[in-house]
């Protein structure tokens, strides 16, 4: 595994661990900790806060037959829920993937443009403009030159991009604004493949991008 | 079993037979209002060990209410909260044997489970899906050195938050129980956007490096 260089933040990491965070935006942060030490460690500590809170809150009492009931339960089997085998789409055969995105709901894949394939996953989102989904592009491709209506998140899962804020390579977490216009280059020697997540459509900044996105629905 | 219940509302030290060490757990937790985490960790223990049921009734007095609090404070209604507490405990008694206290201290192991259900609690309120493992369990297995030092950082992240200004446990708080995001506050707190992101993060390197140099 290569070193990972871009990490989420403080805050994103925050809300992740408190449960704050969209399930499309906890995929992709989950999805990321499970390759990078560096926030498994950060969110060591913010659980750990959690749990320092947990012993420090007054409690509220529970009611009168609470631990009846407890001691009751404790004495049936546990019956596990059917967990549905889930196959992964034969398209993503031969990927490393995280396992909380080879465990992801991927529905099939359409191409978006030549060469870029778009498979949304159903994170049981309730907002309908949260979009995720992975994202293949083949090698030395350049994206066309776009802003974002909202927050987007990416994480690389494959080869590597370069915008103008530097390059993301596998494992790498990069958050992208309002603020922030980009036009992501492919690596020319790897094909890449990333997980997004986006709070809103794309914004593209030429023609031809507006041309295509329409075909590419993100 | 009833009886069990019967005299634990009586007289819990009866049950749980006084030794000198409970003793001096109760009264620290009397005194100071928080848990003693190598107790919780012990009956978690005793648990995996050996089913102890009655380590189990007083880990569940002990964490139960707490756990209702917490999710309360959340937002979650009284009822929803109250089940959610019996889910948490019922959980730990279930996987009792997973809880490694070289990864984590019991009450952030307890915390991490009762988070985990909530976030599967609202997600199931608005639309029925499964979730990924949880990271808990899918958690590879991880080098020594990285162990070795979570295994610190329950207790000196727990001291670290004691040492935090009043300010800065306000907002962690805020932030924590109520969900607020950064923004919303400074609006609740009427303070400058830029005073809470610089307290917040000075609240968390000074987190992370009691972390680190544990």
């Amino acid at each position: 595994m290569q070193s990972v260089h871009h990490h989420p933040d403080d805050d994103i990491l925050w809300h992740y661990c408190c449960g704050a965070a969209s399930p499309g935006a906890a995929l992709v942060v989950r999805a990321h900790i499970e390759t990078c030490p560096h926030c498994r460690s950060g969110l060591k500590v913010f659980e750990a806060l959690g749990g320092a809170l947990l012993e420090r809150i007054e409690g509220v009492a529970m009611s009168d037959a609470a631990l009846e009931l407890a001691l009751a339960r404790i004495e049936r089997p546990a019956v596990a829920p059917p967990r549905p085998v889930k196959k992964l789409p034969a398209f993503l055969d031969g990927f490393a993937l995280p396992p909380s995105v080879a465990a992801a709901a991927v529905r099939g894949r359409y191409w978006a443009a030549p060469g870029v394939w778009i498979a949304p996953i159903d994170t049981g989102e309730t907002d309908r403009r949260i979009k995720t989904y992975l994202m293949y592009v083949k090698a030395g491709m350049i994206m066309p030159e776009h802003t974002h209506a909202g927050q987007e998140m990416t994480l690389m899962l494959k080869g590597s991009f370069t915008d103008k804020y530097g390059a993301l390579a596998v494992g790498d977490f990069a958050v992208r604004t309002e603020e922030d216009s980009h036009s992501p280059a492919i690596t020319a020697d790897e094909d890449c493949l990333c997980l997004v997540m986006q709070t809103a459509p794309i914004v593209p900044k030429t023609w031809l991008g507006r041309i295509l996105q329409p075909f590419a629905r993100i | 079993m009833s009886g069990l219940i019967r005299k634990m509302a009586f007289d819990q030290s009866l049950v749980f037979g006084a030794t000198r060490r409970m003793d001096e757990d109760d009264r620290h937790l009397e005194t100071t209002g928080v848990a003693p985490t190598d107790n919780a960790g012990l009956l978690i223990a005793r648990i995996a060990i050996s089913r102890d049921r009655e380590a189990y009734a007083r880990l569940f007095c002990l964490f139960a209410p707490k756990v209702k609090a917490f999710v309360m404070r959340q937002g979650m209604g009284f009822q929803a909260a109250e089940d959610l507490a019996q889910d948490t405990l019922l959980t730990v008694w279930r996987k009792a044997e997973l809880f490694d206290p070289a990864k984590a201290g019991a009450s952030t192991w307890i915390y991490t489970i009762a988070r985990n259900l909530r976030i599967d609690a609202i997600r199931k309120a608005t639309r029925v899906r499964d979730l990924p493992e949880d990271l808990w369990q899918g958690e590879p297995a991880k080098p020594a050195d990285e162990q070795v030092i979570e295994h610190q950082v329950q207790e000196s992240v727990s001291r670290a938050f004691d040492r935090l200004s009043e300010e800065q446990k306000t907002i962690l708080r805020l932030s924590y129980y109520e969900g607020l995001s950064q923004a919303e506050i400074a609006s609740a707190q009427s303070i400058p956007l830029g005073t809470v992101k610089s307290r917040m993060r000075l609240a968390i390197a000074r987190l992370r490096t009691h972390f680190t140099k544990a």
